[in-house]
């Protein structure tokens, strides 16, 4: 592999992907924690209708001024707050930080997860003009197939990258922990068991919240509306409307938004790994030094998400280092495992340590099944979206100058970390020679 | 929610649920051995 030129290039998209998301997730991230500590001083709870929630969020952005907001100021220190909790997190390393945080803070979200499941689940048809606003039909809104929806290449590839995404697969994120493990550590058991638990907390408990719960307190029509506002908005939304129409509304909505901060520091932490550990082992600097520089680095292009989330910058970067580099890169993944390293050494590698074996027909499934799936997902995409989206016929003339200058600087960072790795490479030869 | 929908949530829940708790069988089995 270190013989060809231009396949180490492909690890750029698996240090790129991750930090695009950590541009607008630290964002996202920061409004949950304003929104925990916001129920706890019952900010919200004199709020019982679904546009003027919306109003608050919109002040709370600073898309607005407004009666509960007049700067964007309590949303940047927010950010501000969770910028550093992550940051020190990573400073700690992976032993002392992440893994120390993640034994407090996974146990902790399934708690909240199952006492919010259940008094959802629990909740019948409370409006009794509307009996069929109830929780039945709240969980067909999510689980009634729609099978129209299968032609649309775009529906593929956001289902792919939304599991991809949650599993931290083709982001570089799984890779860097992986090299973490010892030779002996039993990936497959590791493997599957990081996938069961990760389906509880999204199918079992995600799908059992928040959407059925929209439901039964707003109906079908208005999901869709809040929905279409901005990508994540619809929790910020709903939710606290939902818990204001039930008992002790301000401990389930701070056990709600805590639970949702404490995933998401999980999650951006990790997003981090790849890019520190790039400076730390290619470079040669102190994680101490990797962190600072990393923390610099997107505490200035976080500033881009924050004050142009109007403009749809967020969505843009959402797409494009959420959706779009995660299912690229996990195909380039996917045939480097199944094709150039080859799959009978994979295979091994795989059951290196295992006290289980993998049935083999997923030998099969990961050297012809999965490469042809994800390329013929980002092939249909490209076929049916590729002009509207390079022509910008979904964004509205006014905010097609920011959506230019954001894929503008995505192809610059792009550049940048390309860069960085050609001369990380030439280190390395240059190392080797002398020894 | 229609029966088709009924269908898809009992299969998710029970493969989902069986695997988590196969998982956890194997990892208990596993540092009894250790």
């Amino acid at each position: 592999m270190e013989k060809n030129r231009f396949i180490k290039y492909f690890g750029v998209i698996g240090i790129f992907g991750p930090l695009v998301i950590m541009i607008y997730y630290t964002y996202i991230e920061s409004w949950t924690l304003a929104y925990s500590f916001f129920s706890l001083v019952q900010k919200y709870s004199s709020i019982l209708d679904q546009s003027t929630m919306q109003e608050f969020l919109r002040g709370f952005q600073g898309l607005e001024k407004n009666q509960y907001f007049s700067s964007i100021a309590p949303a940047y220190v927010f950010f501000l707050i969770t910028f550093i909790i992550n940051m020190t997190v990573l400073n700690y390393g992976i032993r002392g930080g992440i893994e120390r945080f993640c034994k407090f803070a996974i146990p902790t979200l399934f708690v909240f997860g199952i006492i919010l499941a259940v008094r959802v689940l629990t909740l019948g048809a409370p409006d009794a003009a509307r009996p069929d606003w109830n929780v039945s039909n709240g969980l067909g809104y999510l689980w009634n197939p729609d099978f129209s929806q299968l032609r649309s290449a775009r529906v593929w590839l956001a289902a792919t990258g939304q599991i991809f995404f949650t599993l931290s697969v083709g982001i570089g994120v799984i890779l860097t922990y992986a090299s973490y493990l010892k030779k002996g550590d039993d990936v497959a058991l590791s493997g599957l068991t990081a996938v069961s638990m990760n389906e509880v907390a999204e199918v079992i408990l995600g799908a059992s919240i928040i959407i059925p719960a929209a439901f039964v307190f707003f109906g079908p029509m208005s999901i869709g509306n809040i929905a279409n506002s901005g990508a994540f908005n619809l929790g910020f939304v709903t939710m606290p409307i939902i818990f204001g129409q039930m008992p002790f509304s301000e401990v389930f909505g701070f056990l709600w938004f805590g639970l949702l901060f404490l995933a998401g520091v999980t999650s951006s932490v990790s997003l981090a790994q790849p890019a520190i550990a790039f400076l730390e082992d290619e470079f040669d600097i102190s994680r101490k030094w990797s962190v600072m520089i990393f923390a610099v680095v997107t505490f200035i292009l976080c500033n881009a998400a924050i004050f142009f989330l109007g403009n749809g910058v967020v969505d843009e970067l959402d797409f494009w280092g959420g959706t779009f580099c995660l299912v690229l890169f996990a195909t380039i993944e996917v045939i480097l495992f199944g094709w150039v390293l080859g799959i009978n050494k994979a295979w091994e590698e795989v059951h290196h340590g295992a006290d289980m074996r993998i049935p083999a027909i997923y030998k099969y499934i990961i050297k012809y099944v999965t490469p042809v799936f994800l390329l013929v997902v980002i092939g249909a995409w490209f076929f049916q979206e590729w002009l509207p989206i390079i022509r910008m016929e979904n964004v509205s003339p006014e905010n097609r100058p920011y959506i230019l200058a954001t894929r503008v600087g995505l192809l610059l960072l792009f550049l940048v970390l390309a860069v960085m790795v050609k001369i990380a490479w030439r280190k390395r030869r240059t190392k080797a020679r002398g020894t | 929610m229609t029966a088709l929908g009924w269908l898809f949530i009992a299969i998710s829940w029970i493969l989902i649920l069986g695997l988590t708790v196969f998982c956890f069988k194997k990892i208990f089995e596993k540092k009894k051995v250790d």
